[in-house]
């Protein structure tokens, strides 16, 4: 029996929904994958550290002016921190000394996690269609 | 209930206190755990509690391993270098 080809189109599309998915819940790409025990490991751990760094630092560590490369890193968490980020800028919450570079440090490095997750599910599921097309496509493509 | 959503916000808007002291580097801990975590989730091609916890352990004693090692070359320098 044929096995399920899909075109590449499609193929592009359920790699950008992978990856879009991936950064609006971190996790959700490898959910999306139906590799739950990894998507649920990486949510819980991401949102933790992402959590513990606004805890530490406070909601002002997300400064999309004053400390703009922190803020690309920590905006790979999620599209949610744009948001926030626009709510912050506009509150003039305390940010000061140590807890604000470890808040800082805390949300840019579950950032860039969740970056290298959303590159590893993307690439997974472009694996997955070499699997389901035998390696036809790949010099089809 | 709003009352409570209300506190829930307000420890987010104020940092914590945390001294510039040698107890402060403790705070790499959770950090590099979380690192060993979710890099080990990426690169497993099988999730599995057993292995998975040793490779986690392994990544995690390697990170704070190098760490203390560097910090020790670092001190052993200054030491020299001040004496």
């Amino acid at each position: 029996m044929a096995k399920p080809r899909l075109s590449k189109n499609n193929h592009t599309l359920i790699l950008l929904i992978v990856g879009l998915l991936g950064w609006l819940i971190p996790g959700a790409g490898y959910f999306f994958l139906n590799e739950k025990k990894r998507a649920i490991i990486i949510f819980v751990t991401l949102l933790l550290i992402f959590g513990a760094g606004l805890y530490i630092g406070s909601i002002g560590v997300i400064d999309p002016y004053g400390s703009w490369p922190w803020y690309i890193a920590q905006v790979m968490f999620s599209p949610l921190v744009m948001i926030l980020g626009h709510y912050v800028s506009a509150g003039g919450f305390p940010v000061y000394g140590k807890p604000a570079e470890i808040g800082q440090i805390y949300t840019g490095i579950a950032g860039l996690l969740n970056l290298l997750c959303i590159i590893k599910s993307v690439y997974l599921a472009h694996l997955y269609r070499i699997e389901t097309d035998g390696g036809q496509n790949v010099a089809d493509d | 209930m709003s009352l409570m959503i209300n506190y829930v916000i307000a420890t987010f808007t104020s940092p914590e206190n945390i001294g510039t002291n040698p107890q402060s580097l403790f705070w790499l801990l959770p950090l590099a755990a979380a690192i060993s975590i979710g890099y080990k989730a990426t690169k497993l091609s099988e999730i599995k509690a057993g292995s998975f916890f040793k490779d986690v352990v392994g990544l995690f004693g390697s990170i704070v391993g190098f760490m203390a090692i560097t910090a020790l070359v670092l001190y052993a320098i200054t030491w020299l270098a001040t004496k």
